[in-house]
């Protein structure tokens, strides 16, 4: 019973194309090892080296968002001060392309501007998208976001298709965020 | 004034920077959970040594393989110290070295450069020796 649940568990994640997927408590540490198994395996399956560096800058950026913003996170001190963050980085493959999905919870009250910022890159053409980049690169960075707007237009900068994105709301005070980059 | 030396972690670039001959490199890749805890220090040494530099040549060499978001910005406040320092007097070479298959970085050297003004810009493609 045990082998046949898991093994149907892994045959579902494998036919939908995916390589990995990593679902709980995101650290540095674990970004730092997912994404250099990343992009060993893409080494080993001799992927064009542009797109190891697309999927690997949009790997990063989007397990640097859930680090910083994801709204579940447990905090304490284990001999050192310790912060992790809950999220979901899926990595995969489909009509040979690779896709990237990130996936957190975020607090209702950054809703609707986190929607108006993807909303705003969706529109935008692949000119737009680099200008767009160029200009925040040098402006300050606005006091709340850490450095959030660029690290999407980033994102936005390496997909070859616009950015997927969806809000499904879990209550007043949350929502479960997910955004989809096709490489 | 005294070099400065920074040994490559996985995640944060080797910093070479001897002051005393004026040549100054960041290499390898940069990702690290807080840049301004790591382009800090750097920043900060950099801005005292151009304040005291005159009318020397400094070269500036970048050979970076990969930087998140947050570290192209404090790469960009770095282009902006330098062409600062060239505007009032210094003569600054900057190089930025990229692999020849690699359009990503050869782009970001194009981007930082766009409206340097003062400092003279090179950007040169280079096998990375395996």
């Amino acid at each position: 019973m045990l082998a046949q649940y898991y093994r149907s568990f892994k045959r579902d994640l494998d036919q939908r194309g995916i390589i990995f997927s990593f679902s709980g408590y995101m650290s540095e540490g674990i970004l730092f090892s997912l994404g250099d198994a990343l992009r060993q395996k893409m080494a080993l399956e001799d992927t064009n080296v542009g797109t190891v560096k697309k999927v690997f800058s949009v790997f990063v950026e989007q397990a640097q968002n859930i680090i910083r913003y994801s709204a579940d996170k447990v905090s304490g001190d284990v001999g050192k001060v310790v912060e992790l963050s809950s999220g979901m980085v899926t990595i995969g493959t489909e009509n040979g392309h690779f896709f990237i999905v990130c996936a957190n919870v975020v607090l209702a009250c950054d809703e609707p501007r986190l929607r108006e910022r993807l909303e705003r890159l969706q529109k935008m053409d692949k000119d737009e998208i680099k200008a767009y980049y160029k200009e925040q690169l040098r402006e300050a960075p606005d006091e709340h976001s850490r450095g959030a707007t660029i690290g999407l237009i980033e994102i936005a900068r390496r997909a070859s298709a616009p950015i997927e994105f969806d809000f499904d709301r879990i209550n007043d005070e949350s929502f479960f965020f997910c955004m989809k980059v096709s490489i | 004034m005294e070099n400065l030396k920074i040994a490559a972690t996985e995640r944060s670039p080797e910093v070479d920077f001897d002051f005393k001959h004026g040549i100054l490199s960041l290499r390898g890749e940069s990702y690290p959970e807080d840049a301004s805890a790591v382009f800090g220090p750097i920043f900060g040494a950099l801005e005292k040594f151009l304040a005291t530099v005159g009318s020397r040549e400094i070269r500036m060499d970048f050979d970076l393989t990969y930087f998140n978001s947050s570290s192209a910005k404090a790469l960009m406040n770095m282009f902006q110290l330098l062409d600062r320092a060239a505007a009032a007097g210094a003569s600054i070479k900057i190089t930025w070295f990229f692999a020849p298959d690699d359009d990503t970085m050869k782009e970001f050297g194009e981007d930082f450069s766009e409206d340097l003004e003062h400092v003279s810009f090179n950007l040169v493609a280079i096998e990375t020796v395996a």
